[in-house]
Order: structure tokens, then sequence, then C-alpha cells
């Protein structure tokens, strides 16, 4: 008897099975971060941020040379894989200030700071804390990763399931790699690309309006391998997830050059 | 008044002598030739050679002006034997054109005696120094000038008549010094010698017949070394946090290597593997001929259960603590690092960095907003904080102990829209020597601004405020 020709449905399906499994590198998925709510969640394939692989956060302006921005937001967004294990952070300046990034929630006792001395140095740190077991996530700040860097970082995050930051920062008065291939945004292999600005706080209720308010940060998911991109205001939070949706602002292809301060 | 400090062989045949006055040895010999002494440089060039010996033994320890003690307990067996180990130490010195009086004892004091009073390559079997001691001069056992020049007037001439005298009456005649120096050279009494690196019996030694060069197999003896160390640490049940190893080269020189690990540990081929980048570094000259390896900061290490489900084991190299020892044996001593809390409102003082995988300290808190030690979580920080304060330019802040309205950094204006402050920081008075010291003008009144984009910046006011001199304001860092 022959059986019933599967559906197209049940087709799409077998085939999105095997391409996600594919895309894992054939060790399984290491699990997801939800942010807990759904208007962000919904932009991932799986329902949060991917765990076991890479992801850039970028500044804009002189954030790209100061980094602060995005140390701040990478830091509320990694803070709960911390309870997971250490945090391994690779800088090239000596100017990550443990007592900050605690203000932030985040446990500055998991964190365990090394200082490199220039960006091929600076990536085989991140490369070596990544393949390590113990390590949650590790976090690096460099230029950028190119082809060859970020498969790299890839397979060593797939060795024990480690998170990994690249936060994109320019060294104080060093030119710009913007042309070459490994500045060049688009080729890279991260698995969400976050583009990370401030946004005026809002003080908490009851507060005098001249006092500042919790941080907020203007946050465009500009890459998400397998989901949609999205553009949201968020705030520090000191609830279930660090980072809390304050506003959407809408999802788009691409984030202009210049973000629009919607909020004031 | 000019003496001579000393003189060599042909100086000695024509009577000269240390001690002598510079114008009698020039009566005696009018073709003399003298440089003036420099006790330092001879100081330092004895140094230099007890770090040559370290290829003999870990232990050396300086005997001023001209010479060198050796412990070599539990190392002769590597040359085959005391007498094998003298005659290769005296022929190496030797070559270098140095010429040199040894001996071996059990003690110091008896090596002493007998390198100083009899002919060189004296070895005194174990436990059976005195029949050696006895018939030499009591300026064998290193006495002071007058001590020496007492007893000798007394015509005790000999060591072995100075020892027949009861001992309370030695003491009280010639003082503790003599006994105490009989006792050291015979073994009854313990004698500290000062090493110029600290004993370790955890040593291993590779010497090669042929000089070798070739970076493999540098790579290869590292290896092989460490495997003769470890297999002794394995064996006891320690392990080690500090190793270090040495190639000796031909020409006298050696070059160290040192690798820290931040748990003890003795497995070999993690170790060869931590050393493996550094042997580029070295130099092998005109060849190497002995490596040597020194385990030092000795703990007891259990040997760990092999687990069952060993296919899903994670692999030793894997763990955190060798992480924590690639990266800092990799990047430099001070580059990996865990901030601890350290009580100071200073901000610059007020992380203290710890080896990465210490334990936490009791006094610091599990979590950050703990207080007590901890970094308190009402005073908000930067999560970056600039090493030197950049300054900004063109504040505007109208009234006194108000955060500013606007300020210019890096060419950019920036609109203050939210603010709070001031946090007075002063210097730690404690600290400094004299209290006068203490100025107004090291206050430094924080405030945490935020600009109309929302950057929230750390900015202070160099000192209190005054009507006359228009303040000096920084940026120290960024909340991002």
């Amino acid at each position: 008897m022959p059986r019933p020709a599967p559906s197209k449905a049940d087709r799409l399906k077998a085939v999105r099975a095997r391409i996600a499994a594919i895309e894992a590198g054939g060790t399984g998925a290491f699990g997801v971060l939800p942010f807990g709510d759904a208007r962000i969640d919904a932009a991932f394939p799986a329902g949060g941020l991917p765990l076991g692989r890479w992801h850039e956060t970028v500044g804009e302006g002189l954030e790209a040379e100061t980094g602060a921005v995005a140390t701040a937001f990478t830091a509320a967004l990694i803070s709960p894989l911390a309870q997971r294990g250490a945090v391994v952070w690779v800088m090239r300046r000596d100017d990550l200030y443990a007592p900050g990034l605690a203000g932030l929630g985040f446990p500055a006792e998991r964190l365990i700071q090394v200082l490199a001395r220039d960006e091929a140095e600076a990536l085989s740190a991140l490369e070596d804390a990544l393949g390590t077991a113990g390590v949650a996530a590790a976090v690096c700040e460099a230029e950028g990763a190119d082809l060859t860097a970020g498969r790299r970082l890839q397979l060593a995050c797939e060795r024990h399931g480690a998170t990994g930051v690249l936060i994109r920062r320019r060294p104080f008065g060093g030119p710009a790699r913007g042309a070459g291939p490994a500045g060049a945004l688009s080729g890279s292999l991260c698995a969400t690309r976050w583009r990370v600005a401030s946004a005026p706080s809002e003080p908490e209720a009851g507060a005098p309006a001249s006092l500042l308010g919790p941080p907020r940060w203007l946050v465009a998911l500009e890459r998400c391998r397998g989901g949609r991109t999205g553009e949201w205001l968020m705030e520090k939070n000191d609830g279930a997830h660090p980072l809390r949706l304050v506003a959407d602002l809408g999802d788009r292809e691409l984030a202009p050059a210049q973000p629009v301060r919607l909020v004031g | 008044m000019r003496r001579l400090a000393a003189v060599d062989e042909a100086a000695a045949a024509q009577g000269l002598f240390a001690g002598q006055k510079a114008t009698d040895a020039a009566a005696l010999a009018p073709d003399l030739v003298t440089a003036d002494a420099e006790p330092a440089a001879d100081a330092a060039a004895l140094t230099a050679l007890a770090d040559w010996c370290v290829r003999f033994s870990p232990a050396v320890a300086l005997d001023l002006p001209d010479g060198l003690f050796l412990d070599i307990t539990g190392v002769d067996h590597l040359w085959g034997g005391e007498a094998a180990m003298l005659k290769d130490l005296c022929q190496r010195l030797a070559w270098n054109g140095l010429p040199v009086r040894a001996a071996v004892a059990d003690t110091p004091g008896a090596a002493w005696a007998l390198a100083h009073f009899t002919e060189t390559g004296t070895i005194a079997p174990p436990g059976k120094a005195w029949p050696l001691l006895a018939p030499l001069p009591v300026q064998a056992l290193r006495l002071s000038p007058p001590a020496a020049a007492q007893i000798a007037r007394l015509g005790l001439i000999t060591v072995e008549r100075l020892a027949r005298l009861p001992r309370d009456q030695l003491t009280r005649r010639f003082g503790r010094e003599v006994v105490l120096r009989l006792d050291q050279a015979l073994g009854r009494a313990e004698e500290a010698l000062a090493f110029r690196r600290p004993p370790t019996p955890w040593f291993a030694r590779l010497a090669f017949a042929e000089p070798i060069s070739a970076p493999e197999d540098l790579a290869r003896v590292s290896r092989d070394v460490a495997d003769q160390l470890c297999a002794r640490l394995d064996a006891e049940g320690q392990g080690a946090r500090r190793f270090e190893l040495a190639f000796h080269r031909l020409d006298g020189k050696a070059q160290r290597l040192g690798v820290g690990l931040s748990l003890p540990g003795r497995e070999a081929a993690r170790i060869a593997r931590l050393f493996a980048p550094m042997l580029e570094t070295v130099d092998p000259g005109f060849g190497l001929e002995a490596v040597t390896l020194a385990a030092s900061e000795i703990e007891p290490l259990s040997a760990r259960q092999q687990r069952l489900d060993a296919g899903r084991e994670i692999a030793p190299e894997e763990g955190l603590a060798p992480l924590a020892d690639r990266l800092s044996n990799r990047l430099g001593e001070g580059r990996v690092w865990r901030a601890e809390p350290f009580p100071s409102h200073v901000p610059e003082r007020a992380v203290e960095r710890r080896p990465p995988l210490s334990p936490p300290s009791p006094s610091s808190p599990a979590t950050p907003d703990a207080g007590a030690g901890g970094w308190d979580p009402d005073r908000p920080r930067p999560v970056r904080l600039f090493r030197r304060p950049e300054p900004i330019e063109d504040v505007l802040a109208p009234v006194p102990d108000d955060p500013p309205r606007r300020f210019r950094w890096r060419g950019r204006m920036h609109r203050v829209t939210r603010a709070e402050g001031p946090e007075r920081l002063a210097e730690e008075w404690w600290r400094l020597a004299d209290f006068d010291e203490v100025e107004t003008s090291h206050v430094r009144d924080y405030y945490r601004v935020e600009d109309e984009a929302g950057a929230r910046f750390w900015i202070f006011r160099a000192g209190l405020y005054s009507a006359e001199t228009p303040a000096r304001w920084w940026l120290h860092g960024l909340f991002g």
C-alpha cells in the first residue's frame, strides 16, 4: 500500500529542522536566553538570544572609541549567564571599571579580566576562553573578526556552549578599519549584531525630574541569523532579565545610519 | 696607607702576600703591576659565579669575599658521585681561567676548613670529617682575626688541641664565637646559609653529550626534563605552582624561563606546553650543554580519580585553571586578574587586582549590594574609568556646588539635562607622611550628568569652589 505523500507543510518542517541542525554545527543547540518579553523574543528563531554562539555589539561615533554604551549593554545582556559560570573579559585598554559593572548588577566576582596587547592577541585570548569548560561567556573588545577568526570563534563556542560577545571598539586615535574586510560589518559570522546608543533616561516615579533614571539604550538588532531585525528602547531593570523593553520602535530591514532619538 | 688586597701566583712566588704595604711590595718587586681593588666588582663577579654554579645545585650561597657554598645534598648522583662532581666543577672553572680550591664535607664549616687548608679535591666521607679537621690550624674554623690571634698566643695551634679544652672554659675565655664555629664545623650546631635562591629538592637536570641548539631539540628536552620532575612530584603526591626552566650555554651563561600556574600542577605535557611559546626567545649561542627545571611553591596535590563516563570527560587542559595559566603566561604577569573590592573611597584605589582563581577574600561580600567592604550600590560608578581624567572645557556652572549646565569634551559640546551630585571625595590624608601636605585643592566634587542624547558622564571639579579662581573640571569616566 503506497504511503500517503507528506503534506507540503510537513516537508517544509523537515527541511527547516535539517537546516537548523546544520546551522548548529551538528552538535545540537545550547539553548537560548529569553528576554522575557515576546516583542523581543519573537525576533529570534528560538525565542531568545542563542547561546553557544558569538554576538557583536557596536557603538557609534565617539562610542566606537570609548565603547562605554556597548560595554554597559553587553554587561546587562550576559549577566544572567554569569550565574552559570565564569565570564572572561578581554580588553585592549585597561579602563574597564569593575565597580561600574557591579552597579549594573553584573556579578564582578565571576569576572576574569584579561589585558591583551594587540588585536590578534585579544582574539586568540577570546577564542581560548570560549573553548574552556567553566566559562559561561567571554567578551572581547576588538576592531572586528574576519571570516577566518569568526569561524574559529564559532568552533570554540560549540565546544562547551560558551557564548561570546565581541564589542567592536577602535583603539584610541587609531585609524578606522572600516574599509578592510575585517572592518566590514556585513562579512561577519556573528549570530546577532546589536547597534547600541544611549538614550535619555526617565527619572523613577516620585523622583525629581532633574535626577538620572536607570540607564536606557536605543538598541537596534541589525542582524540576526534565522530571525528578524528589530529596534527597541530598553532600560536597565532589576527584574528577571536585566533589560526591560520600554518601547518597540518597529522592525526595519536596516537601521538608519544615525538613529532617531524618539524618546525624550 | 695602601696595602695589597690580593696577589697572583707569580707575585706570591716573589714573596708578596695580601695585607702587605704597597711600598714594601714595590721594594721587593720593582716591576710590580698593581690595580685598585674593587670589592663591589668582586662581589658582582662572585654573584655571577654563584648563578653559574646553579647548574650543579640549585642551592648556592655566597661566602664573601671569595667563596661559594653549594649544597649538593641529593644532586651528586647526577654526576655519578661526589668525586666526579667535584672534578667536573674544578675542571670547568679551570677552563674559564679561575683558580679554585674545593672540598666536600658534611657541614659548611668543615668544607670551608678543608677547602682552605688542605689540598684541593678533599672529600670528607660522611660522618668522618674529624680526622681530617683535627690537624688543621685553628684559623680553619673561620674565627675572627682577634680571636684567632689570642688562641695562637696560648699555643693552641691545631683544631684538635682547641677541641680538647672544656667547653665552658672556651666560652669564658674566647667568647661564644669559638664554640659556635667549632660546633658548626663538627655538625653539632646548625648553620643557616643564605642561598641565592631557596633550595628546592624539586630539581631535575639533563646534560647533553653534544651541545644542542635546534628549536625542536629545545622543545623535546624541555618535555623530557618536565617528565623527569613531574614523575617525582607525582610519586610524592605534590604539585607546584612555579617552574623555572634554565638552559645552560657552553659559554657559561644561563637562559631562564619561568611559568606560573594558578593551581598547583604536575602534568608534564601541560608544563612543557606553557614553556613552548617562550622557547623561541632562548638564544643558544654556541650551543646548550644542560637544561635544568626547578619547581617551587610546592603543595600537596592528591591524585584525581578518573571519572567513569570518560567519554564525556572534560580534558584537563580545557578547565578554567589551565586557561588562566595559558593566558597569564602568554600575556605576561599582571595581565589576567579578578577585581575585588578594596576599602578605599578613592576611585582608582577601590579595586584590588587578585589572581584570577584566588578564593574571594572573606571581607568581600558575595554580592555587590551586601555592603561592608564591597562597592556601595548607592554610589554609582562608571563602567569605563579613565586612567588619567581628561580635561573638559567651556564648563558653564553658574551656581557654586551645582552641577554644570554644559561642557565641551573632545571638541563636542554636551548640554546637561539631568545631574546628580556632588559626591565629595578627598584624598586619604592618613596615607600621607605629613599631615601638612593635605590640601583642599585635592578635593574632588564628582557629578553624574546626562546630556540631551542620554550619554552619561562622571565629571568632577578639582578643588573647592572659589569666586576668584576659575574651577578646573575633568571627565573621569563614562557610564554608558
